[in-house]
């Protein structure tokens, strides 16, 4: 078990996490390529009691109805929780993968049933693609967001049956071929195999958030449906909304099209060339000879060649919940959530934040997701992200105990180094590392050693300049274009 | 989520803005195929997303088609009334949804020029790509350049002021995709703002300087560093210059917080009337995806065809307008403004069992501002058995290109068959 360097460690644990901490970055050098992607993907083994008794101390979500404890901005202070806090990253980034994938909004569906719905893509997140995929369709959350529940016999609605196929599993044409991949008439009649797909609560199940698909027999049509008509996948006959999930499944255009994002919302963006099409095609083969299993395939393209390789480093630009956490994992900040119990007690800085960095969780801008890389990008969230530098470092609280984000003075210490070059190096090491070249090295450097006139007045290792000056560093840092990098 | 962002605010509000040297712009290989600049003749783009049911925008009172098509949707002749009670009847066929008042009112006065039946060859039902051909004006979408993006490439760069910029969005529109130039995207004027450490404000010249040096190096073209990089750059320059001027802003208009369109142009109108050569400016409405509750208020009753999710869009489209228009006579600007309304397709004419109706093709467009000849243009399309499609949606009639083409060439200065890359007839609501 050879073991992989530092950098891609770090690399490693951005990717499959939100970025680590210089110790957690050793550890993984350590186990190697396929002994560190394992121990990431096998993270139900990894201990999270710690987290698990923090989201128990810092919310209330026994009762749904109660908005003042159960309410968007609460289950997203729970999310950014999790992910700040979790050993377990991967679990939470695939998660976050699904809710891109299959975005869903709270603003049409309500927050109760997308809190069901995250619980739902958290713990089949590797699952079989198809039995992922038959969850979504069943789900309350999707039911609601895509009109399934007034998609009847006689008067379908087409919105779940185009997205199904558009956004979900295959888009409109083949990533490969370029082929179309179905025709409005297919559309209608996937509609027609998705009539009378419902939810309940169950009488007398006490437990409030338990919700159960139903398929409503008097509202499903039982007539012939022909899907694909033509191609190979063709099939004819009563098609349920199952029966067109397998089929969608096993498709090859399926397989393609899965690869592609997660390429791209892990790996590196893919162009049309050959070397990216036979790419493409090696990992469409695991989806289909590892029986559509997504943590094989997931295995797969995380032990790769193509994941370690150069093209992949700081080749995709940082999701606002990338820059939020990541900061916060790699510096070692604190964020304490604080809690429910009681009025003003708790502290959702980072979802707040990242609803103006453009990713506003559990509300998707639609049903095609986030646009990811330069999507991210406009002159308003970055200056945004430059903000939330500035919040992070600023933050001086008093009693280190109270809900808040901030940068003890001691943790500011371990970074300050007995020069400027070290204390520059250091810090832009913890921050990625990142690689911005000897004359950006030497502009933080001066900006190290300048007084308030813009004179070279040296670096002197006291609290003045780390409490001004390793927190205006480590602001200038993440205000760097490399760091929207990852 | 107020509190952090009154605290995101706040940090701003404390902050000592000192003058930054500009360092020298990265600016001079694109100046070959330049198009003069007009900054008395301005643009303000509005998207409505999710594409807006025309025929509900624009209704054909005297189609039987129409009444059959959409049996509970349908709204009577009798039902084109304002809450006043005045008519929104346009013509001998057609009448405006009644939740739009005060278009009529600017239809009247001939200030708006409705083009009927606009789309495109091909139509594709999907948001997205059908989005993105409107955005770049690309049968296929294809490309990351919009057609906006493409003028102010040619018009824009050089310009030492702020010039054009996406409103009130977390996202910049496509449209507006450049290939040098970067269109400032701004959310909202407090925010707009480069910030660091309130206890040590003699340091900010120290900041400002090294993130400037930063944002100034030359990164590799075309890569997602070189593009985050001008960008930071343009960010931070541009928000100096938003903070010296938009205080200057002072209007007697005043528009309603709960109408997020009518926020987004007043911001518009607060650059205009602050920065005298902003002059491409584009806004955002959503909620246009009408599959459901298109009519019927929150208790469910379907029986008043004029309430409804639809209804309420309509009327926030039609209230910010007028609001804008107004602010823009107390300027003195209303002369120099053109604007234009887009949708990504309209939606079937045929209703489904939600109370909405499913995603369509042809759908009109309105130009609206004292430049535009105002009147009815274009030509409906046939609602007839035989002329919908096998989704039993219409024909287009007139190429959204064609009004693009319009507004480059008889507006903007720019020739269009540069912008567009073909040359298409201009409509006729301009000149």
């Amino acid at each position: 078990m050879a073991s992989i360097t530092y950098d891609e460690g770090a690399h490693l644990l951005r990717r499959m996490g939100f970025g680590g901490s210089p110790v957690e970055i050793d550890e993984v050098t350590l186990l190697g390529r396929e002994g560190a992607v394992d121990q990431l993907i096998n993270y139900e083994q990894i201990d999270n009691r710690a987290m698990d008794d923090l989201l128990r101390n810092s919310f209330d979500f026994s009762d749904p109805v109660d908005s003042p404890r159960f309410n968007r901005g609460e289950l997203q202070r729970w999310w950014f929780t999790r992910m700040t806090y979790t050993r377990r990253p991967f679990e939470e980034k695939m998660t976050l993968f699904w809710h891109n994938h299959f975005a869903t909004s709270a603003s049409k569906t309500g927050d109760l049933f997308i809190y069901n719905q995250n619980l739902m893509l958290r713990s089949h997140a590797l699952d079989q693609f198809d039995n992922l995929l038959l969850r979504v369709a069943q789900d309350p959350a999707m039911l609601l967001w895509l009109d399934g529940v007034t998609n009847v016999r006689g008067k379908p609605n087409e919105n779940f049956a185009r997205e199904l196929q558009e956004l979900f599993t295959m888009g409109i044409t083949d990533v490969i071929t370029g082929e179309q991949n179905y025709t409005e008439e297919d559309v209608k009649e996937i509609a027609r195999a998705f009539t009378g797909w419902k939810f309940f609560h169950p009488r007398f199940d006490p437990n409030p958030y338990s919700y159960q698909f139903i398929m409503v027999e008097p509202e499903h049509d039982n007539t012939i449906k022909t899907i694909y008509d033509g191609t190979p996948w063709a099939r004819t006959g009563n098609l349920s909304g199952e029966d067109v999930i397998v089929t969608v499944s096993a498709r090859r255009a399926t397989a393609r099209y899965l690869v592609k994002k997660l390429f791209e919302f892990f790996v590196y963006p893919l162009d049309g060339s050959a070397a990216d099409k036979a790419t493409i095609e090696k990992f469409a083969d695991v989806y289909m000879n590892r029986n559509h299993s997504i943590k094989e395939l997931i295995r797969a393209i995380f032990t790769s060649d193509e994941f370690f390789s150069d093209r992949a480093r700081f080749a995709l630009v940082k999701s606002p919940v990338e820059i939020i956490v990541g900061a916060i994992r790699m510096l070692g900040a604190r964020y304490n959530p604080g809690t429910s119990a009681r009025e003003g007690a708790s502290n959702n800085t980072l979802a707040a934040i990242s609803i103006f960095l453009g990713q506003e969780l559990f509300n998707p801008p639609d049903v095609s997701g986030w646009k990811l890389n330069l999507g991210w990008i406009n002159t308003s969230t970055l200056l945004n992200r430059f903000t939330y530098a500035d919040l992070l470092v600023v933050d001086r609280p008093r009693d280190l105990n109270a809900p808040g984000l901030w940068l003890s003075h001691e943790q500011l210490r371990s970074f300050a180094k007995k020069n400027s070059k070290k204390t520059v190096k250091r810090l832009l090491s913890t921050l990625g590392p990142l690689d911005v070249g000897g004359e950006m090295i030497g502009a933080l450097r001066a900006y190290l050693e300048r007084d308030d006139q813009g004179n070279a007045a040296g670096f002197a290792l006291d609290d003045l300049t780390v409490d001004k000056k390793v927190r205006g560093l480590i602001h200038l840092i993440m205000c760097l274009s490399e760091f929207q990098l990852n | 989520m107020r509190v952090t962002r009154r605290q995101f605010i706040k940090r701003g509000a404390g902050m000592v803005t000192v003058g930054m040297v500009i360092p020298k712009l990265l600016l001079s290989d694109a100046r070959a195929e330049q198009i003069e600049f007009t900054p008395h003749r301005k643009l303000v783009v509005i998207q409505l997303a999710g594409g807006n049911d025309g025929f509900n925008t624009v209704v054909s009172y005297t189609d039987s088609r129409y009444y059959s098509l959409r049996p509970t949707l349908a709204l009577r002749e009798t039902e084109l009334r304002t809450a006043d009670g005045a008519s929104t009847i346009i013509s001998n066929q057609f009448g405006l949804h009644p939740a739009m008042a005060e278009i009529k009112h600017l239809y009247d006065a001939g200030r708006v020029a409705v083009v009927l039946g606009v789309g495109y060859p091909n139509p594709n039902l999907s948001h997205f790509l059908s989005m993105d051909i409107w955005h770049t004006a690309d049968a296929n979408g294809a490309g990351s350049r919009g057609w906006l993006g493409k003028y102010a490439d040619l018009a824009l760069i050089g310009q030492p002021n702020l010039t054009a910029a996406s409103i009130g969005s977390l996202d910049l529109p496509k449209s507006l995709g450049a290939d040098r130039f970067v269109v400032p995207n701004i959310i909202n004027f407090s925010l707009y703002n480069f910030l660091a450490d309130p206890n040590y404000p003699g340091d900010y010249n120290n900041q400002l300087n090294t993130f400037n040096f930063a944002a100034s190096r030359t990164m590799s073209a075309g890569s997602f560093i070189g593009a985050v990089n001008s960008t930071a750059f343009e960010s931070v320059r541009g928000a100096q210059q938003v903070q010296r001027s938009v205080s200057a802003y002072k209007s007697s208009v005043s528009y309603p917080a709960n109408n997020p369109l009518a926020t987004g142009l007043q911001m518009v109108a607060q650059l205009m009337a602050t920065v005298p050569e902003a002059s491409l400016l584009y806004v955002q409405l959503g909620g246009f995806d009408n599959h459901s509750n298109q009519i019927g208020d929150k208790q469910g009753d379907r029986s008043n065809t004029r309430v409804g999710d639809h209804a309420t869009l309509l009327k926030w489209f039609s209230e910010a307008i007028k609001l804008f228009h107004d602010d823009l006579t107390e300027h003195g600007l209303a002369d120099e403004v053109l604007m234009l309304q887009w949708s990504e397709f309209g939606r079937r004419p045929g209703e489904n069992a939600s109370f909405g109706t499913d995603h369509g093709t042809a759908a009109p467009i309105f130009l609206i501002g004292n430049p535009v000849r105002g009147g009815l243009y274009g030509e409906q399309p046939s609602l007839a058995p035989t002329e919908l499609d096998p989704a039993g949606n219409v024909k287009f009639r007139v190429d959204f290109r064609e009004a693009y083409a319009t507004i480059l060439d008889q507006w903007l200065g720019a020739d269009s068959k540069a912008v567009l890359g073909a040359q298409y007839s201009n409509v006729g609501f301009l000149g």
